[in-house]
């Protein structure tokens, strides 16, 4: 169940934001989003979760056109976590998890009889269930983004897109968001997270797509796309791939441009 | 079980409010009256009590309770959707539109198109708000705010000018009544036009509960989750402003029960608005019944417009509101 889009271009007031991207997520493996601020990243998540429809181009998963699907059949499928959650209603965390079944249900009643125990079950997983019943405006931003998380998580999709998941993460548990993203893409689950962190990228995703300025510039599995001559091309930084020998996956060192 | 309890106190307020006042009249002789006139035997009651019960305090209390549930409904709405909890429909100039609209078909003599007029006095004002909010830069809550009083104080000057061009003789009570906002002149028909505004607008609102969870998170995360968010959007402020001008069209513009109501069961309930809509427009019916009680009452024989009661309540209220406010940001 892979996720394909074709010539998507997204425009914003204006403005070329996605200029012609055509990409494949593939599905039992985790995707990195990566490149510089203002390549388009989080446009362009937000165009592949139909959540904002494109100028032009396709979304396509497991063969079904996303902008076709009716809103809630589409909510079923494609989750977005999206960066800096923040409101203004003063919402326990239980709640705010609970958002996620909105697609499961109609506005007179619930169309899943156990919508507590798949809350309960995504609190469980995204490693919220100690702080349930606080307020989600007394969280720091790492749990934030881990209710998110679970919200997300509720909706039982097929798709998950994440901006920038380890955010405000404390290293362990930006660590441990990455490694639940991991097993959620094995247990099916298409997974593509944007990072800005190539480190992060090289060492826990198995398929990156590397945006610039609107446009695709290389796509595929991790380590043999995410050269030093792609990332000094794209980041304008020197770059060393090296071999972590704890892993066996690549790490990234950077250095400034010689 | 809260919304069992306070349906149960609404309908003693109800009775309780009609034996207060002038002449005094007891719990039974009101049940009478109102059993007699619903075809359940018929009123022991002289003529002219009877008279007091049905043809003056029950309507008007009526109007009240449903003047009430319509205001606080729409004050929590419109908080969700603009996600401002600032936000209410005399704050952003809804009700002065509406008092507007409904002065201005009065004025023409067409009283039947009095409930549209004031809907679309209502829309009017709330378009300019946010027209003029936005044109403020970022449509933030304290510009929507600022906003809608610019556009409250020019409506409201437009209806002071219509009225005194054209009313003679007891004028100057009649604009007050339309701008400070009186239930004074709630007789049946007013009561009709309340509650068929609770019917047509209210309980389909109450009833998006869920939707309005979804903005919590702002447009983006309501998309997401499947929600049509423009629609809903639109939907719900068309139906906030027909809710409002009906409202206004019986009772002019009463400020700050849409915002204190809401406000007051979110610290009971919690912001679920599946909970929050029903319970605000229960508390709102009980509350305004209480306060047109102390408005007709307190200074007897001289009555207050109702809207100084609950602008007396609320506009301590919303300082309140305002300071915690800039403690958060």
């Amino acid at each position: 169940m892979s996720l394909d889009a074709s010539r998507i271009r997204v425009l914003a007031g204006g403005t070329l934001i996605i200029d012609g991207v055509d990409c494949t997520v593939p599905s039992g493996s985790v995707s990195a989003l990566v490149g510089p601020n203002g390549a388009g990243k989080s446009t362009l998540l937000r165009a592949l979760a139909a959540v904002e429809r494109p100028a032009d181009g396709t979304v396509a998963f497991d063969g079904v056109d996303l902008m076709s699907l009716a809103r809630k059949q589409r909510a079923r499928v494609a989750a977005l976590v999206e960066q800096d959650a923040a409101t203004e209603t003063a919402l326990g965390v239980a709640a705010v998890v609970a958002l996620g079944r909105l697609p499961h249900q109609s506005l007179w009643r619930d169309e899943t009889a156990d919508s507590a125990a798949i809350v309960a079950a995504a609190m469980e997983t995204a490693g919220v269930t100690e702080f349930a019943g606080r307020d989600f405006g007394s969280l720091s931003g790492g749990e934030r983004q881990r209710v998110m998380l679970a919200k997300a998580l509720a909706q039982q999709p097929r798709l998950l897109l994440l901006d920038e998941p380890t955010n405000h993460l404390d290293i362990g548990a930006q660590l441990a968001v990455l490694a639940l993203l991991g097993g959620l893409a094995l247990a099916g689950t298409t997974v593509l997270a944007a990072l800005h962190d190539l480190g992060l990228a090289a060492s826990y995703s198995d398929h990156v797509i590397v945006l610039r300025g609107g446009r695709v510039v290389a796509a595929g599995p991790t380590a043999p796309t995410l050269t030093p001559a792609l990332i000094r091309e794209v980041y304008g930084v020197e770059a060393t791939v090296l071999h972590n020998p704890t892993t066996g996956r690549p790490v990234i060192a950077l250095s400034p441009l010689r | 079980m809260l919304g069992v309890a306070l349906a149960v106190a609404l309908l003693l307020s109800v009775v309780v409010a009609v034996t207060v006042g002038p002449a005094n009249i007891r719990f039974d002789e009101v049940w009478a009256s109102i059993a007699s006139h619903l075809g359940l035997g018929t009123s022991p009651l002289p003529l002219l009590r009877d008279g007091i019960v049905w043809q003056l305090r029950l309507p008007r209390v009526l109007t009240a309770a449903a003047v009430g549930a319509g205001l606080a409904v729409s004050g929590a709405v419109m908080q969700a959707i603009t996600r401002n909890p600032l936000a209410e429909p005399y704050l952003l100039g809804l009700s002065s539109g509406a008092s507007l609209g409904a002065v201005c078909v009065l004025l023409l003599g067409a009283s039947v198109l009095l409930p549209l007029a004031a809907f679309l006095g209502a829309l009017l004002a709330l378009g300019l708000t946010l027209l003029l909010a936005s044109s403020l830069g970022v449509i933030t809550p304290t510009r929507t705010v600022l906003a809608g009083l610019a556009v409250s104080a020019f409506a409201s000057a437009v209806t002071s000018l219509v009225i005194f061009w054209n009313v003679t003789g007891d004028s100057y009570r009649e604009i007050l009544g339309w701008l400070l906002g009186s239930l004074a002149g709630a007789r049946w028909p007013a009561v009709a036009i309340s509650f068929a505004a609770i019917v047509v607008a209210g309980i389909p609102v109450m009833l998006t509960g869920r939707l309005l969870d979804s903005f919590a998170f702002g447009d983006v995360s309501a998309k997401a989750l499947g929600v049509n968010v423009s629609a809903t959007r639109w939907g719900l402020l068309a139906a906030s402003a027909l809710l409002t001008g009906a409202m206004v069209s019986v009772s002019g513009a009463i400020g700050f029960v849409g915002l204190i109501l809401p406000h007051a069961v979110r610290l009971i309930a919690g912001p679920g608005h599946r909970a929050l809509l029903p319970l605000s427009a229960l508390f709102g019916a009980i509350f305004l019944v209480w306060a047109d009680t102390v408005a007709r009452t307190l200074f007897d024989p001289r009555e207050l417009p109702v809207g100084i009661v609950t602008a007396i309540i609320g506009a301590p209220v919303f300082a309140f509101l305002l300071a915690r406010r800039r403690a958060s940001t």
